[in-house]
């Protein structure tokens, strides 16, 4: 067994950390036309926008998601953009309800 | 190693047709799916169906199984002695995005790694990235904390051939993680192969139940309970923090389910202060009055008017 040194985590949420487009690429091993047809869709929205864009660290979730959908589902990109979005609304969804839950008496 | 039973994973004869697996495998995905179901052991039960699929679609790789025999579902396997010469390393395809995540009964008898990828082919492999499921208590997210994980990461051998490597990484955890933050540790996933980089792990946060406070973002929420006189005429009461205690003024009148907001007091947020923690006002009665207290409670009920239905109208 290896014992790897003292590693550090950084949030993929909140600390204004940014991803690429081969970022993107890499982890969900879309290529770039399917990640900028999904960036057309907007379920990646650029941080900064141009001919290399860059993302919230957030949206390397995302990818892997996406990735993960095409690879076991064989979703096409629109089918990838409509569940996406969906899986999106549902976890909105679902942390409101947590909220909501949070009020209620024991 | 114990024989895995494609077939009946998959739910499906040992006749099935090609068409009928895809259709089994499609139900079952959309079942277990771990990013698209609730079902408990999802992500155990996707990867059981996704390996008997990785089988039973490819003729070559279902031909080769079925060559196998019966066996029984956990039945205690080894390898046919002539295996290795049928199916050497390089002999079976595999996608190149697959998930890679295999048993090792599948590893055993198909993992002999992608055409090419003997050792100086040239070939080049980027490391597994690893998604691992983190508790965390709130006190822990609070002051930020430190962790021993213990891993089993799929990593390719020299001739290409997947394993499951132990793996002790010690992380830190920042302060005010969630429940549902994702972290990512660069280059602490699977070993690359052939100068690719290494994969990342990534560490799902999962806040543990606490007796007290149910977390919400970076909100907490707190039950309060008061009498109903403290409800009524107001009271500043003592309640507990993650961080020690504190008073919070009970406005006269207060209702059940009102919150009164303690700013600052919920988990830290990276860089830019807290959440708040709310008191959440619940009025309850004395369990079993004292003759005393029944009487003044009579008497409030006689000598008061207040309606709290009045908004039914005539009921």
């Amino acid at each position: 067994m290896s014992f790897e040194s003292f590693a550090d985590c950084f949030s993929l949420l909140d600390d204004g950390r940014r991803a690429t487009l081969s970022d993107l690429m890499r982890v969900s091993g879309l290529n770039d036309a399917e990640l900028l047809e999904l960036v057309e869709f907007g379920v990646f929205e650029p941080v900064e926008a141009g001919a290399a864009p860059l993302f919230a660290a957030h949206s390397l979730i995302l990818a892997r998601k996406a990735g993960r959908l095409r690879r076991d589902f064989g979703a096409n990109v629109p089918g990838l953009a409509l569940a996406l979005t969906y899986l999106q609304r549902i976890e909105e969804l679902e942390s409101r309800l947590r909220e909501l839950e949070c009020q209620l008496p024991r | 190693m114990q024989y895995k039973d494609y077939y009946k994973i998959l739910g499906v004869d040992k006749s099935a047709s090609p068409e009928a697996i895809k259709k089994a495998y499609r139900l079952l995905a959309r079942k277990y799916h771990p990013d698209v179901s609730k079902e408990a052991n999802a992500e155990e039960r996707f990867k059981e169906v996704a390996e008997a699929y990785e089988v039973l679609k490819d003729p070559e790789k279902r031909a080769a199984y079925d060559q196998l025999g019966t066996y029984q579902p956990g039945q205690d396997f080894r390898t046919p002695p002539d295996w290795e010469q049928h199916f050497g390393p390089g002999h079976f395809h595999f996608s190149s995005h697959g998930s890679g995540d295999f048993s090792d009964f599948f590893s055993e008898l198909f993992g002999m790694g992608p055409r090419g990828a003997h050792a100086g082919g040239g070939f080049a492999m980027a490391g597994q990235d690893v998604e691992v499921k983190v508790p965390v208590s709130l006190e822990e997210s609070l002051h930020g904390t430190e962790i021993n994980l213990q891993l089993a990461v799929v990593e390719r051998g020299e001739e290409g051939a997947p394993q499951r490597v132990p793996k002790t990484i010690k992380v830190r955890i920042p302060q005010g993680v969630t429940d549902g933050h994702r972290l990512r540790v660069p280059g602490k996933g699977g070993k690359g192969m052939g100068g690719a980089p290494d994969g990342d792990l990534y560490l799902v946060v999962l806040l543990k139940p606490h007796p007290l406070f149910k977390p919400s973002g970076h909100d907490l929420y707190l039950e309060v309970p008061v009498s109903p006189w403290e409800a009524a005429l107001g009271a500043t009461v003592e309640v507990p923090t993650l961080a020690g205690r504190a008073r919070v003024k009970i406005p006269a009148g207060a209702r059940a389910g009102q919150k009164l907001r303690l700013a600052g007091k919920g988990l830290p947020k990276h860089g830019h202060g807290a959440g708040d923690l709310y008191a959440v006002v619940q009025v309850v009665t004395p369990p079993q009055p004292t003759e005393k207290e029944k009487a003044l409670f009579e008497e409030l009920a006689r000598v008061s008017d207040f309606n709290p239905r009045r908004h039914f109208g005539g009921v």
